[in-house]
């Protein structure tokens, strides 16, 4: 027992380490994925034997034709999918080297540690100020100036400080498609966490609300590792340093974006890309 | 211009004249269904206000016919109860009848006809009177006897075709009363049963004197005997001043003796004979304290005053709590009548009665001092007389003719006083509300709604005190945090429960549940706490549970985990219960003849409040069985209504699934939530069986959790066997029946105004 606990501050202490040298030189593949293999229930494999590593502080892109599992990966990442009745996986995925389905980690302290943002913006039916604060008021922080010092960063980073600084007490719902998409990337990051995935963000937006939030995932690079999925081609190869592509639950290719798009290996991706199917 | 003309359609684009069909005739029929529903409702509220609005009118009179009668100076009248043979007496005490012959017209009209009073000839009569109530004439003499003329009616049917009222007397023997040969001046009878007793005031030399004489009657084998004088009573010596006015209710008990001075002396009689039980002044702060008339309203439990200004006062009998003993208290204040009344008579159908003078008459209702109707009569009336169904009223005036009116007055009780206002009634103390709908006729109804809608709000508010907590956390929890296959058993469980009949709650509750918990109330509420105090106690270990054991235990079924050492503490706390009685509330138990641990005694002995087995706090457990699953069903369905995408949401910033309940799935859903407690709120209000069965249905005032109740809904149930069509009590029903709906057709109303702003405050974004 006394040595489990001992495990437990290991591990708790590794993670305040992480956040304090966040300048520290880049240690790498930030998320490495071993054997993976994910079910729904007993019968529906939905992801093959997936080997791969995502580098720290860069754009990963995860594209593939619909249902070829990018999405259900990216949810496992920060194991939303545990909200599932009846799923199994085979197989580990480590988070700077610490595996995710260490029955010794606290999901909720992976979460704070993973943000997310979703296909379709979902901010709370609260003020912008709440929806901001929300990851520091249910983490029991509640200093004013923490708080508002938190907002200002957080909109900031998310390039919405300016359309949104003069109604922070007003409801989120007032804002455009554009803005709340935003919204929920100024949220996801209020609470500074390492890495921040995106699925699908810009599927429900217009194409100057997209060309805003893709400015926004070069900016937020510098300082996070950011996982996006994408049906979008010309968004993954617009904004990704690497490209992963997907095909019916397995790992086709994985490799630097201009590779992946310029000169695919194999067929199936250089069909993909092309346009020829998906 | 003209348009092109159509191009023929060809058959493939063409509508099927079926699809033409159902699509109108379908839609056709669900708006005549919509519509239907509203008018129904509609109706419904139509039809209960068209049963209750007869209850707020007042008296309507209508002059019906005038008859001119014989030439003898009459001074009293009376009638029977099918209104066809009114009696007229003159100053010697000669009774006549006349027939009216408005009712049935088969008959020969027997005119005006005279019965023999049997008076002999040296009988110089020099007091009569008569009691309006029950036809009795009093007759006294200038040398001290007295008689009592009865006046009787019975229908006949001679032929098989109509009816007629065979008037009769029913003479008593003329007997002495006082001192022989000296003038009776005031003369009062009584009889109930065996007991009779009569009063009088004679005039001997100049001076007043005060006599009373009860009457026997002796029991032969084959028939009652003669009756006779058992004793006399010489009441001079009681006497304070000049008597002027005396009165003997129907219990022959006492006496009523009212002075010049305007002080009323209330002598009882007990096996040692008179003596002065109260002595009070009806008018004392009045200028005038002189007494002009006293008389009985129907029961002889009060009297009505009135003075030479015509002011009127009502004193009721009632039991005064300190003596035990029943006085006469003031219970009534009613309009000053503009002159002195002359005559008085009493319904024998209610509290109502007649008081007038010359052309000016007015009907009085005593419980309520409501003046049902009051005006100028075309005519001078000597005597006025209410029929014995509270139907018409005569009139005699000073020209020898009969008057005949019409009362429609069906419901001279009823109106806001009786319904909503504090009132002194006969026999009790102070003013109050209260309830009791049915008794004798001489029975003073009392019909105030105040306690049954506190009683509807007693129940409905211990059926939410423990509906709301239960039924809503267990709707988060299983909206959140049960895994859904057992979600799926737990929610259509629930919802059978919502469709158990009340009535076998109510069997339950009454039976079982009441005489359990009313005998170990500590027991239930250290058992609840208990509960509460454990799932606590884990809350808190939990978080401090090492991490290897508490992660492996798997999302959902914590449950087991918590519930389990609650149920444990909720045990240890009903034995804690036990033991707190033995040790707290020792009490001494009368019929076991030592001391028990009872905290339903010491509740009666120390706190003095009541304690019924059947009460508030039993009801709001077989309640909240009822109200919990209607509220659990339509909370757990706005819950998980919630977009998935707020809990994902909240969940990837890192909050615990608790917190996610509260701050984001919660509030979203509150416009949901707030419906259901409604549509629960509503229910509790309305139900009924539950009620009847488990409140012991005793009219209450109080929000005492160990007292019953009696709501509007449980007194529908339970007195509409005793409501007579279209009578005061029916209609009544019906006025509860409508405050019923007034209540929650306006709490609908506001809940759904702020339903609809929760949801627009709250609206998942689309």
């Amino acid at each position: 027992m006394s040595h489990s606990i001992r495990t437990n501050r290991n591990v708790m202490t590794k993670q305040a380490d992480a956040a304090n040298d966040s300048d520290a030189e880049l240690r790498g593949d930030i998320i490495q994925i071993k054997d993976y293999n994910f079910f729904y229930d007993q019968n529906s494999q939905v992801l093959f034997n997936l080997n791969m590593e995502i580098p720290e502080r860069k754009v990963t892109a995860f594209i593939g034709p619909s249902g070829c599992g990018k999405s259900t990966l990216l949810r496992n990442l920060n194991r939303m999918n545990d909200l599932i009745d009846g799923i199994r996986h085979e197989g580990d995925i480590l988070i700077d080297g610490h595996s995710i389905y260490d029955p010794l980690l606290e999901v909720i302290s992976l979460r704070k540690r993973i943000g997310m943002v979703f296909q379709k913006s979902n901010p709370f039916p609260k003020t912008i100020y709440e929806n901001i604060v929300y990851s520091l008021r249910v983490a029991g922080r509640s200093k004013k100036s923490e708080l508002d010092e938190t907002v200002e960063r957080s909109l900031k980073a998310a390039a919405l400080w300016d359309e949104v600084k003069d109604r922070l007490n007003q409801s989120a719902f007032g804002l455009s498609g554009g803005q709340m998409q935003r919204l929920c990337i100024a949220r996801a990051i209020a609470n500074s966490p390492e890495i921040l995935l995106m699925d699908e963000p810009c599927s429900a937006l217009d194409p100057i609300a997209t060309g805003k939030i893709e400015e926004l995932i070069h900016e937020l690079k510098k300082d996070y590792t950011i996982v996006i999925v994408t049906h979008n081609m010309q968004q993954a190869a617009r904004v990704s340093d690497r490209t992963a592509f997907f095909y019916l639950g397995k790992l086709i290719e994985y490799n630097d974006t201009e590779s992946i798009f310029m000169n695919p290996k194999n067929p199936q991706t250089e069909a993909y890309v092309s346009g020829r199917f998906g | 211009m003209q348009k092109p003309p159509l191009k023929a359609v060809p058959e493939r684009f063409q509508v099927a004249a079926r699809t033409l069909f159902f699509d109108k005739f379908m839609t056709g029929l669900i708006m005549i269904g919509g519509i239907s529903i509203i008018v129904a409702v509609f109706f419904i509220f139509v039809f209960i206000g068209a049963k209750t609005l007869p209850l707020f009118r007042s008296a309507d009179i209508e002059a019906k016919a005038v008859f001119a009668l014989p030439d003898e100076a009459f001074i009293f009248l009376g009638i029977d109860e099918w209104r066809e043979v009114p009696y007229f007496v003159s100053e010697n005490a000669d009774i006549y009848f006349v027939d009216l012959e408005m009712e049935s017209k088969d008959y020969e009209n027997r005119g005006t006809f005279r019965l023999p009073n049997n008076l002999p000839d040296d009988f110089v009569v020099s007091h009569i009177s008569l009691n309006t109530i029950t036809d009795e004439i009093r007759v006294g003499s200038e040398d001290g006897r007295f008689t009592i003329i009865d006046v009787n009616y019975r229908p006949t049917y001679p032929a098989d075709t109509g009816r007629i009222i065979e008037p009769s007397l029913s003479i008593l023997p003329i007997l002495n009363i006082g001192r022989e040969g000296h003038p009776i001046l005031e003369l009062r009878y009584g009889s109930r049963g065996n007991r009779r007793l009569a009063a009088a005031i004679q005039e001997v030399d100049g001076r007043t004197e005060l006599h009373a004489v009860t009457l026997a009657q002796r029991r032969g084998l084959f028939a009652a005997g003669e009756l006779t004088e058992d004793r006399r009573f010489d009441l001079t010596e009681l006497m304070r001043d000049t008597p002027t006015q005396i009165l003997i209710s129907y219990e022959a008990d006492s006496i009523l003796v009212a002075y010049e001075s305007g002080e009323v002396d209330y002598l009882f009689l007990t096996s040692t004979g008179f003596s002065l039980r109260q002595s009070f002044t009806p008018f004392e702060d009045s200028v005038e304290p002189g007494i002009v008339s006293m008389d009985f309203v129907l029961g002889d439990v009060s009297i009505v005053v009135t003075n030479s200004k015509g002011e009127m006062r009502v004193w009721s009998v009632y039991l005064d709590p300190d003596t035990s003993t029943r006085v006469f208290g003031h219970t009534k204040t009613f309009p000053a009548l503009e002159t002195p009344a002359s005559y008085f008579s009493a319904s024998r159908r209610n509290k109502a009665f007649l008081k007038g003078s010359e052309n000016f008459a007015s009907l009085r209702f005593m419980t309520t001092e409501d003046i049902r109707w009051e005006g100028t009569l075309p005519f001078n009336a000597v005597k006025g007389f209410i029929t014995p169904r509270y139907d018409g009223m005569i009139f005699l005036d000073d020209s020898n003719h009969l008057h005949f009116w019409d009362l429609d007055d069906e419901h001279p009780i009823a109106g806001w006083t009786s319904y909503f206002r504090r009132i002194a009634y006969e026999g009790r103390q102070g003013e109050i509300y209260d309830w009791q709908s049915s008794g004798p006729v001489e029975f003073e109804r009392k019909l105030s709604l105040v306690p049954l809608i506190i009683g509807t709000m007693k129940g409905t508010f211990y059926a939410m005190l423990v509906a709301v907590p239960i039924a809503l956390l267990s709707a988060i929890y299983v909206s959140q945090f049960l895994r859904p296959s057992l979600k799926r058993v737990v929610k259509p469980t629930m919802e059978i429960m919502a469709s158990l009949p009340s009535v076998v709650l109510g069997f339950f509750a009454a039976l079982w549940l009441s005489p359990l918990i009313s005998n170990a109330v500590p027991s239930v509420v250290l058992g609840i706490t208990g509960l509460f105090a454990g799932a606590l106690i884990i809350g808190i270990g939990w978080g401090r549970l090492p991490n290897h054991i508490r992660l492996r235990i798997p999302n959902g079924t914590e449950f087991i985990v918590v519930a389990i050492p609650a149920f444990v503490v909720g045990v240890m706390g009903w034995n804690l219960g036990v033991r707190i009685e033995d040790w707290l509330f020792l009490q001494y138990d009368a019929d076991l003849e030592r001391e028990v641990g009872s905290f339903r005694l010491w509740v009666v002995n120390t706190l003095g409040m009541d304690f019924e087995t059947r009460n508030a706090f039993v009801v709001g457990f077989a309640m909240g069985f009822a109200v919990i699953p209607i509220i659990f069903t339509i909370s757990e369905d706005a819950l998980s209504n919630v977009p998935k995408s707020f809990q994902s949401g909240s969940l990837a910033l890192g909050a615990s699934r608790w917190q996610t309940a509260i701050r984001v799935i919660l509030p979203t859903a509150a416009a949901g939530i707030f419906s259901a407690l409604m549509i629960g709120f509503g229910r509790a209000i309305g139900e009924t069986m539950i009620m009847v069965m488990a409140t012991g249905n005793a009219v209450v005032q109080d929000f005492n959790p160990f007292t019953g109740m009696r709501t509007l809904s449980a007194n529908i149930a339970v007195e509409l066997s005793e409501a007579e069509k279209d009578g005061t009590l029916y209609r009544t029903l019906f006025l509860c029946a409508m405050i019923l709906f007034l209540f929650t057709f306006t709490l609908n109303t506001i809940a759904e105004v702020l339903r609809q702003w929760l949801r627009k405050r709250f609206r998942a974004v689309e």
